[in-house]
């Protein structure tokens, strides 16, 4: 009588087992490793900015990200490859070591958070950053998302709070796709709950062996009008040395 | 008895709202997912980097002295390009042509030719050593407007286009010199020997002036090193024959989101600046050349450095009140610019740049304030440049105000305002 008892318990249990909430950090770690492959790669960015629906620049860059041994998160280094005047520039980030370099003049300046936030390269840290590395993640809701492709999904609403004081925002909204870990939306917030961006993450391709978002839709918090595209292509999987990722070696980069 | 359908419509569109609002893209979100991308601009990312612009120049000046004013113009065809030969090898190519009306004081011809860096590299497989040899631009030092540790300084700059230091460092011509690096994570040690090529500087203006640069044999050790992320700093060995070792130092530090501070400093035993320019005999003496600042960007994008500067070499108060006259003042100061050192004992810079001026996006306004501190006078130097894709459009005016025998007082100069145009190819 016993054992049925144990047994029918555990009939009723094993749904609710199978349906318990997976744990937030660990969904944030795979949602992370769908947009960053687990090895130093770089990928060619081309970035298109709208204002009002009307397209009013566009540019290009080469991102060489390599994941740091002290802390995991990513270092990069982002090459300018249009517009031309800019062509060669080179923007440092390592944690909050950021410079900007500049070939012309042989001058690496150190850039603020604030200061980065200015260029284009302030896109780059919604790409390639490792979230679960800085963020300490919460379950907000199971709820249905409206994707970038404008698809209704299943999704985890995860609540990510700043656990160093290198992240770049506050909190972050992130929505991941119940199914498959993929990151569907993020809401990225500023210290004053002031909302910074909204991001959609589209066009999922098989780069580097498994799916990953090749688009990325920002739209600015401030000015929602203000748009940007960020279309990734060319992954690849070059020599990217830990030496790389300090300021001396800026005036000698010069890719394969 | 009937209801409107608009009252109804509403409420249950914001019931829906309420009840699963992560399924309702904003207009503004729904707008934004019907962009499409512009198309990439290559198949492949380029493996050279090469960056070509003309820039032209037209502006009026006016001068000091009853001399009345005159027209300024220019064009420059400016090419730089890097590449890599073999996964060991690489090449560096950077000139710069300027014709220029009135010539250059600096040059006696109209027409200068600037070959800035022309040198070749080779990388170690672990990317960690490099060799580089060839005339390169070994610039040092986080300062705006003043580097003491900028020990590569002294006549490189070849032609005087425009006084932002920015601008200036655009026309620096590099030293003939064999550079070994070697880098480890943090850190780095590096050694530049540069031998003496010729004996002085050429008036011609399509020399590669050589003698400019490589007018005596000069050393450089530096070691550089990062601390935590948010200190980085540089020590730095110089040694030129005749005098003693110099000693430099550099470092910058993240202060918080917005605020970047920079601090350099070099300790020599040479002449006096002034002695250099009157080719009067002055004994070597012991001395200091400090710059610091703090750069702080708004989160409007605005971004404002401002940096004091100290040249125990410059001539003092006192030194000027001896009795110097006009034309021994003129050469002083002549002498400090080739020599890129602060003709102010104590100096100061205020520098502003604004992106989108005025919420115009791609129009940008840069302006700084330089300031004598011992004689009070300033020279004042501002830019309102706009960005097409391609080509630049930029208004700049220079004013500088002093007392007559005063650093910017004496400057031919006194007001000047010019317009450029910036084509850049792709």
């Amino acid at each position: 009588m016993k054992a049925w008892s144990l047994a029918f318990l555990g009939a009723l249990l094993l749904p609710l087992l199978a349906y318990a909430a997976p744990d937030p950090q660990d969904l944030l770690r795979a949602s992370d490793a769908i947009r960053n492959p687990g090895r130093p790669f770089s990928v060619k960015v081309t970035l298109t900015d709208f204002e009002g629906g009307k397209q009013v620049d566009t540019s290009a860059l080469v991102s060489y990200s390599r994941a740091q041994e002290e802390g995991g998160q990513f270092a990069s280094l982002i090459r300018f490859v249009l517009p031309a005047r800019d062509t060669g520039k080179l923007i440092l980030r390592n944690g909050d070591d950021l410079w900007f370099y500049d070939p012309n003049t042989k001058a690496s300046v150190r850039l603020s958070p604030q200061q980065r936030l200015m260029g284009q390269a302030s896109n780059g840290d919604v790409v390639t950053v490792n979230l679960a590395k800085d963020y300490t993640a919460t379950l907000l809701a199971e709820e249905d998302v409206l994707d970038g492709e404008r698809r209704t999904r299943k999704a985890y609403k995860l609540g990510l709070k700043a656990s160093t004081a290198a992240s770049t925002y506050a909190t972050v909204e992130l929505w991941v796709d119940a199914e498959n870990n993929r990151p569907l939306k993020g809401r990225f917030f500023a210290e004053s709950g002031r909302l910074l961006k909204t991001v959609f993450y589209r066009r999922f391709e098989s780069h580097l062996g498994r799916e990953r978002p090749t688009e990325t839709v920002i739209i600015d918090g401030l000015s929602p009008k203000s748009v940007t595209l960020m279309r990734y292509s060319d992954f690849a999987t070059p020599p990217i040395p830990q030496a790389w990722f300090q300021r001396e070696y800026l005036a000698r980069f010069q890719p394969e | 008895m009937s209801f409107s359908k608009q009252p109804i419509a509403t409420a249950i569109a914001a019931a829906l709202m309420l009840i699963s609002p992560a399924t309702q893209a904003s207009d503004a979100e729904a707008d934004a997912l019907d962009l499409v991308s512009a198309p990439e601009p290559d198949k492949k990312a380029p493996d050279a980097t090469t960056r070509l612009f003309a820039e032209a120049a037209l502006g009026s000046v006016s001068l000091r002295h009853g001399a009345g004013s005159r027209s300024l113009r220019r064009a420059s065809i400016d090419v730089y390009h890097a590449s890599r030969l073999s996964p060991a090898w690489r090449m560096t190519l950077s000139d710069r042509l300027d014709h220029l009306h009135p010539t250059s004081l600096m040059q006696g011809s109209d027409t200068v030719n600037s070959l800035r860096e022309a040198y070749l590299g080779w990388d170690g497989d672990d990317g960690k050593t490099a060799v580089e040899f060839g005339r390169i631009n070994l610039r040092q030092g986080p300062a705006y407007g003043f580097n003491p540790t900028d020990f590569f300084r002294d006549g490189a700059s070849r032609v005087l286009t425009s006084v932002n230091p920015f601008s200036i460092r655009e026309n620096r011509l590099g030293t003939v010199m064999l550079r070994v690096q070697h880098l480890w994570d943090g850190g780095a040690l590096s050694l530049a020997l540069a031998p003496k090529l010729a004996n002085g500087p050429s008036a011609n203006g399509l020399s590669l002036d050589l003698g400019a640069t490589n007018n005596r044999n000069r050393s450089l050790l530096s070691f550089s090193r990062q601390f935590a992320g948010n200190l980085n700093m540089q020590a730095l060995l110089y040694k030129e024959p005749g005098l003693r070792t110099q000693l430099g130092a550099s470092l910058t530090a993240l202060i918080g989101n917005a605020t970047v501070a920079h601090a350099e400093w070099s300790n020599a035993e040479e002449p006096s600046l002034a002695s250099r320019s009157s080719g009067r005999p002055d004994p070597v003496r012991s001395g200091n050349r400090v710059a610091a600042g703090l750069t702080y960007t708004t989160p409007g994008k605005l971004s404002l450095t401002a940096e004091l500067h100290s040249n125990s070499f410059a001539a003092g108060e006192s030194a000027w009140a001896a009795g110097s006259g006009a034309a021994e003042r003129g050469m002083y100061l002549l002498t400090a610019e080739q020599r890129q050192d602060s003709a102010a004992r104590r100096g100061a810079l205020l520098y502003v740049t604004q992106k989108d001026l005025a919420g115009i996006r791609n129009l940008a306004l840069a302006g700084f304030v330089r300031f004598n501190i011992g004689d009070h006078s300033r020279l004042h130097w501002a830019e309102v440049r706009y960005q097409w894709r391609q080509t630049d459009l930029a208004l700049q005016w220079q004013l500088s105000t002093g007392q007559a025998l005063s650093q910017y007082g004496l400057m031919p100069e006194r007001q000047s305002i010019q317009i450029l145009a910036t084509h850049h190819f792709q």
